[in-house]
């Protein structure tokens, strides 16, 4: 997905006069997003909903109805009624998805409802088509309470052969994410938890590598302590980071386990309280600048506050280090800036700069592998392959500082992560379907390349209706942002 | 009490309990601004469970006041958890407790637990029964032949706590704000 934007910026005016750059880049991203905004509503006022139901069998007339309906499909039904299982084989159950939200915490947007949620959930199940070739239902649900929203999906499993949580506000995520992780036989997946929490991974073990460093001895500390970096956090632990060492920051300072809000964590957030007793072993106290002198990585994933994230605080870390910047649109910390104050690699979550950590480099991959495994569930060692094939993705141009994951445009990575993951889902006992690798990674390709034809078909023959001129005179219909 | 002092200690039945770093000795002096700290910090618990126990704005002053009247009284024990190794010498855990008369009722006296508190990092170690047993203990010595504890009604990690180590509701405190 091409950035189009400036070189200069990736350049940028190192050191020079950090503040003004900073502040001239702050003042392109807003009016970026302003421009793109409003293109947006513009778009989709136009093309009024973003995906179809498409049929996937020949018509060749009305007769033909007799097998696709009545009464034909009886036989299929009671074919299903006698082994339940047989919905995998003979219905689009293999391949379909329900994109669940309560619109709790949409975007950056906060609580905007479900209704509201609707156009991002629209927009999610389109990626899902486009790259991953899944057929994903936009399902924001009016239900407030996180038993509710368990209860709602477990209801919804007949029909789904996997659940995307999305856009659920913390700590109601995590509830949600572990009782169905438990009480479904499909794969459930939160991706703002596992989708980013698995790029970053992705992303840090080869930035570690790079900066000779082992992820056992790292000292890596997470600004932020919601739904993004608790995944990672618990991610690192099952490879072995030394979460004694690790630090998380939020808006109280640094967590430990001897911090006032404990208690009050433990009885309304015990994912983060669970966090505070494992890490910071030597109960470092103050805010970020306390967490950061000498630490060797920082993950920050937080409430945007521009000038969170210093030059000082990156310059007090260890020599030559990892620096990840993922708030949107305005990273904690400029990329220009954190070079200049020393780190070796830098990653934001945005296109327009090297090493994007983005989602979209892995929920395709993902949910394209446990549909094809046709998977019982997607347990933390599956996410870790897909971390794993994920950053080895990035070999194939060479891992450079500017380089440690794969870019959209690297296509060939994504099978390759499909079949990793279905093949980790054979060998842990939880796939319906088993296949060698090689057949996965053939089925993926396939079914991922797919939609791509689908859509040059349908654009081709104008029945889907090129992009209208922007009046406000940006030529070019070309976007893509982040999900 | 906690959940994590009830998931440890509910498991290993009829073991030795292994204890980890701390010592429970009486308290003194030198430790009530200490415990005056924990104190607020579970009566800010107890705060999480019942508008009707909202914290003072000067609970902490108050906490001092009452600890030190306590320190005077025979009738009443405060004990302390002390760390050992990085935490040596810190206090990390409390207890406060009175022996009180039962005019009508036998037993006639009854040793109250009104507080206990520990810091999270020292939960799960069965800490938490280290300090009650030693509490229960010395409520005894002091001639108490029945221990009750006050916690709030809906703190339903303490209501399971004490319900493992054979406690059972006697007595109701039922409010109404006026």
């Amino acid at each position: 997905m091409g950035g189009t934007l400036p070189k200069s910026r990736t350049e940028g005016a190192a050191g020079s006069d950090r503040e003004e750059e900073e502040a001239k880049q702050s003042r392109d991203a807003e009016e970026e997003t302003r421009e793109i905004s409003r293109r947006a509503v513009d778009l989709a006022r136009y093309y009024a909903g973003k995906i179809e139901v498409v049929p996937r069998v020949p018509i060749r007339g009305l007769r033909d109805f007799a097998y696709w309906y009545t009464p034909g499909i009886a036989q299929v039904s009671r074919e299903i009624h006698q082994d339940p299982g047989l919905a995998f084989d003979l219905t689009g159950r293999w391949n379909t998805i329900a994109i669940v939200t309560d619109g709790s915490r949409v975007l950056g947007l906060g609580d905007v409802g479900p209704e509201a949620a609707l156009p991002v959930m629209e927009g999610k199940a389109m990626l899902f088509k486009y790259l991953g070739g899944v057929d994903a239902f936009p399902l924001p649900v009016r239900v407030k309470d996180a038993s509710g929203l368990v209860e709602t999906v477990e209801r919804l499993e007949p029909a789904l052969g996997g659940v995307n949580l999305e856009d659920i506000a913390s700590p109601k995520c995590f509830q949600v994410l572990d009782e169905l992780r438990s009480r479904l036989s499909i794969p459930v997946w939160h991706d703002d938890q596992l989708g980013t929490a698995a790029a970053v991974v992705a992303g840090l073990l080869n930035a570690l590598t790079l900066t000779g460093r082992k992820i056992e001895t790292a000292s890596i500390v997470l600004l932020g302590a919601g739904a993004a970096n608790l995944a990672t956090a618990r991610l690192l632990k099952a490879l072995h980071a030394d979460l004694g060492a690790m630090m998380v920051v939020d808006q109280h300072g640094i967590l430990n386990a001897h911090r006032e809000d404990m208690d009050s964590l433990m009885l309304h957030h015990r994912w983060k309280y669970e966090l505070a007793l494992s890490t910071n072993e030597g109960r470092r106290k103050g805010g970020l600048p306390e967490a950061l002198a000498g630490a060797d990585v920082l993950v920050a994933a937080s409430t945007p506050t521009p000038g969170l994230v210093t030059g000082e605080g990156i310059a007090s870390m260890a020599p030559e280090p990892v620096v990840f910047a993922l708030a949107n649109p305005e990273p904690e910390i400029w990329p220009a800036v954190a070079r200049a104050a020393g780190a070796k690699v830098v990653a934001t979550g945005r296109s327009d700069y090297p090493n994007q950590v983005n989602n979209s480099l892995v929920f395709p991959g993902v949910f394209r592998g446990v549909l094809d495994a046709r998977a019982r569930s997607i347990p933390d060692e599956v996410v870790i392959t897909a971390a794993r094939e994920l950053a080895k993705g990035a070999e194939v141009r060479g891992i450079t500082p500017e380089h440690i994951l794969p870019t959209m445009d690297e296509e060939g990575v994504f099978p390759q992560m499909a079949a990793a993951v279905a093949s980790a889902c054979v060998d842990l006992g939880l796939a319906r379907v088993h296949r060698s690798r090689a057949e996965f990674l053939s089925l993926a390709r396939e079914r991922m390349d797919r939609p791509k034809r689908l859509a040059e078909v349908l654009i081709r023959n104008g029945l889907i209706p090129p992009m209208p001129p922007d009046p406000m005179g940006n030529p070019s219909g070309e976007m893509e942002e982040e999900t | 009490m906690t959940e994590d002092a009830e998931r440890s200690e509910g498991a290993g039945e009829g073991e030795t309990p292994p204890v980890h770093g701390v010592r429970v000795r009486p308290a003194t002096t030198q430790d009530l601004p200490v415990m005056a700290g924990l104190l607020v910090r579970l009566k800010r618990l107890n705060e999480e469970f019942d508008p009707l126990l909202k914290v003072r704005e000067d609970a902490e002053e108050k906490a001092e006041k009452v600890l030190t009247a306590d320190l005077g009284q025979v009738q009443a024990l405060l004990l302390v958890a002390e760390g050992t190794g990085p935490d040596e010498g810190k206090v990390v855990g409390v207890s406060r407790a009175l022996v009180r008369e039962r005019p009508f009722y036998l037993p006639e006296r009854e040793g109250v637990i009104q507080d206990i508190y520990l810091l999270p990092a020292y939960r799960r170690r069965r800490v938490g029964e280290y300090l009650l047993s030693e509490t229960v203990r010395q409520l005894k010595a002091k001639g108490a032949s029945l221990v009750t504890a006050e916690f709030p009604a809906q703190n339903q990690i303490a209501t399971r706590f004490y319900a493992k180590r054979g406690f059972r509701p006697i007595v109701a405190t039922h409010a109404k704000r006026l």
